[in-house]
């Protein structure tokens, strides 16, 4: 406040309303300044960018400046950042991009990012999982640890599949090959169980179909090994009847479980792809 | 005048209804912005209760906020402004008593069908049709009431905190209406008009004039009368009170733009936003100083004045929050700030700051008059200012720096030209900003229940007969 008089001295406008009175001051000088710069600035603002619309367009304004060259102009600027690396990942195969230091490097940190922003929200921070999906850093894999593997499993998608078996089973039948389930990690064999398992009993189970005849899974389906102790869903007696009761993304099984992968070949490019295959791989478990 | 007479005068009955559910609804609206902010920094807090979670409880604690504690504090500050400064009574006593028990069944009506859902999905907009309809309609006799009692004055000119309420009153009647225009298709589902980015800009044209009429024209009403009534000075200057009441009147339409950029909107309106927004610096000090030159000469009451000093400091808060809002609607700053908690932190300090400091001002001073007695305790006043001063300074600073490093976070890259942060780590590094920001609002809280108690035990008081005629009731 660089006024020096004293705002007392001035007259009041004559009017008061419930005791209050107003002076008559001028605004203060550096106020009125404040507001001719202000709209000055406006206009020119105004002059420099696109401001007045027209009939199909509006005027470009000095600076011919759109949000659209902005966005265009920054993404190049990363771009011309990448494309060193990019343009060689390019014509690379996962298996070489591995082979070689400075490109490995470079797609570690490139995809640690690509995979928060994607993959973690379900696989965890690091692929250590989560309720219901599947650990990406250790040895166990649905459909295969191959590097070239995991770019099919990223750029298609996966959609596990096994039949409801609630209603192809007697309730003593389902006892029997949870029970076989169960102790296959635990090193012991129940013997009513793995006849039903290998449909050898009157109920209609095929389990070594899909997962093979020593239980330890087949890749090529994505049926999981049930021998080494690390479950897909839940290892629990329970866990593992409701798993066999109502299945995997049966559609008839109101309760069954959900074992969707979406395909990201849309989403993200060849290069993102190939990235992210070799930050799984490099997790720990590939193969 | 004595106290009886006054009475007989002036309608206080409303406006001490209004007053007491202003400092109700704040205690109620500020405890849910705690929670809300609680869920944020400790997602646990939700209980996976759906009728309690962030989503329901949030447009909940804008809705208390800004329409239960503003919308009351505005009625009753413009009722007992008006009827005083026109020396007159309100047109109709009935319609008055109208427009409080239909806004109180307004507020009830979202309490009830926010938490079960029920919404429109536009921010400070969220009510179904029927309450829509309701609030323009108790909107529309408020507006009727307080023109035809200013048409019956007693004294020739309208006093300038009466040209803010009417252009408050005007423009949120005309941008609630036009924003509210929907397609009902059951009871409390319906579809906007506008579609796309009309729909968005319409939207936010609502929304950046819910700032500016709703919190901000009504609260400068607030502020030029009991800043001078308080002080017990004249206004500083008739001329500028006319300039920059013009100015910001035609000034602030043009701003919703600026919520917009880097969206659909077309480049020319977001120019067209951020230029005029840039423009209302200077309109919107004009405000502050004049309201803080009227207490030339007698800053030294600050010492001893607890409520002039809520009603100076808020003035104080409105000057900075009025630079921070123009700076962030530059599309330049805007990149860095939009989406980030720094809006957040912007729209606390116009919120706390400005407008809960000046209706703090307003409240205490009108109940110690409504209620023709002594506050009960000044030294009460004076905790709750520190303590509201305090929360707000810590609420602002915390969203300010978790804002800042949000936006720097998004944007940072790695000199191979790779993404440094996951949107997921950035949202980690914000667990300690949420919980100070958590804190900062408890403190607020508790200087909103400083505040009831105040004023629960200086209306008790009153009717003892001990108390009488303590304080001059005119």
């Amino acid at each position: 406040m660089s006024d020096k008089h004293d705002p007392y001295k001035v007259k009041d406008t004559g009017h008061e309303w419930d005791g209050i009175k107003e002076l008559d001051n001028p605004p203060p000088r550096w106020w009125m300044i404040g507001m001719h710069i202000s709209w000055i600035t406006a206009v020119i603002y105004c002059i420099l960018f696109p401001s007045i619309p027209l009939v199909n367009r509006s005027t470009e304004g000095l600076l011919a400046w759109t949000q659209v060259k902005k966005l265009e102009k920054e993404f190049a600027e990363v771009e011309a950042m990448r494309a060193p690396y990019d343009e060689k990942l390019l014509a690379m195969s996962p298996e070489d991009i591995m082979k070689n230091a400075e490109l490995s490097n470079f797609v570690q940190g490139s995809a640690r990012v690509l995979f928060g922003d994607n993959c973690a929200p379900c696989h965890g921070a690091g692929g250590a999982g989560g309720p219901d999906f599947p650990v990406l850093a250790d040895d166990e894999w649905l459909y295969g640890g191959a590097v070239e593997t995991i770019v099919e499993t990223i750029a298609d998608g996966r959609e596990g599949m096994m039949p409801a078996h609630g209603t192809l089973l007697t309730k003593e039948e389902l006892d029997d090959v949870v029970n076989y389930v169960v102790g296959l990690s635990q090193g012991k064999l129940h013997e009513k169980g793995r006849v039903v398992f290998m449909g050898e009993s009157p109920g209609e189970a095929v389990c070594f179909g899909c997962h093979g005849e020593d239980a330890k899974g087949m890749p090529d389906m994505g049926a999981p090994n049930l021998a080494d102790g690390i479950w897909r869903f839940s290892g629990t007696e329970e866990g593992i009847r409701h798993t066999i009761t109502h299945g995997v993304n049966d559609g008839e099984d109101d309760m069954t479980r959900k074992a969707i992968m979406p395909a990201f070949a849309e989403k993200l490019s060849e290069t993102q792809i190939k990235k992210l295959a070799v930050l799984v791989h490099q997790f720990g478990g590939g193969q | 005048m004595s106290e009886a007479l006054v009475e007989e005068k002036y309608n206080y009955g409303v406006v001490r209804w209004f007053t007491v559910a202003a400092v109700i609804y704040l205690v109620v609206g500020t405890l849910l912005g705690v929670i809300i902010a609680g869920q944020l920094a400790w997602p646990t807090l939700n209980f996976d209760i759906p009728y309690i979670t962030f989503g329901r409880l949030r447009p909940l604690h804008t809705n208390a906020v800004i329409f239960a504690f503003g919308g009351c504090t505005l009625f009753a500050s413009a009722y007992y402004i008006v009827q005083r400064t026109c020396s007159v009574r309100l047109w109709s006593d009935k319609l008055a008593w109208f427009t409080f028990w239909g806004w109180n069944l307004v507020i009830i009506s979202a309490v009830i069908t926010l938490p079960l859902g029920y919404t429109q999905g536009k921010e400070y907009a969220e009510l179904e049709w029927p309450i829509d309809i309701m609030i323009a309609v108790v909107w529309v006799a408020f507006t009727l009431n307080f023109i035809m009692t200013i048409v019956r004055r007693k004294c020739s000119h309208i006093y300038v905190a009466n040209w803010f309420f009417l252009a408050m009153m005007i423009m949120v009647t005309y941008v609630h209406v036009v924003n509210s225009l929907v397609i009902p298709v059951e009871l409390f589902k319906s579809y906007s008009i506008f579609s796309g980015v009309h729909d968005a800009m319409i939207q936010w044209w609502w929304g950046h004039n819910a700032v500016g009429f709703f919190l901000t024209a009504g609260f400068l009403g607030i502020m030029y009368y009991f800043v001078p009534k308080q002080a017990n000075r004249p206004i500083y200057s008739y001329r500028l009170s006319v300039l920059h009441f013009w100015a910001l009147t035609f000034g602030y339409v043009w701003l919703g733009a600026h919520h917009l950029h880097y969206t659909a909107l077309p480049d020319w309106t977001g120019t067209l936003g951020a230029a005029i927004s840039i423009a209302m610096i200077i309109p919107s000090w004009g405000g502050a100083i004049n309201g803080m030159m009227t207490l030339s000469g007698a800053w030294d009451r600050l010492r001893t004045d607890y409520v002039l000093r809520f009603l100076i400091m808020s003035l104080a808060f409105y000057a900075m929050s009025t630079f921070e809002g123009p700076v962030m609607s530059a599309r330049v700053v805007n990149a860095l700030s939009h989406y980030t908690d720094w809006g957040i932190g912007h729209v606390h300090s116009g919120a706390l700051g400005w407008v809960v400091m000046v209706s703090a001002g307003a409240i205490y001073h009108m109940v110690e008059k409504l209620w023709g007695r002594e506050i009960y305790s000044k030294s009460l006043i004076n905790l709750h200012f520190w303590v509201h001063t305090i929360g707000i300074v810590i609420y602002i600073c915390a969203m300010w720096v978790s804002g800042i490093m949000q936006g720097l976070m998004w944007r940072a890259y790695d000199e191979y030209g790779n993404l440094v942060y996951s949107f997921a780590e950035s949202v980690g590094a914000m667990h300690p900003y949420y919980a100070m920001r958590a804190f900062g609002g408890l403190l607020v809280v508790i200087g909103a229940v400083i505040m009831l108690y105040n004023v629960i035990m200086t209306i008790v008081k009153s009717k003892e007969p001990a108390a009488e005629t303590t304080a001059a009731a005119v």
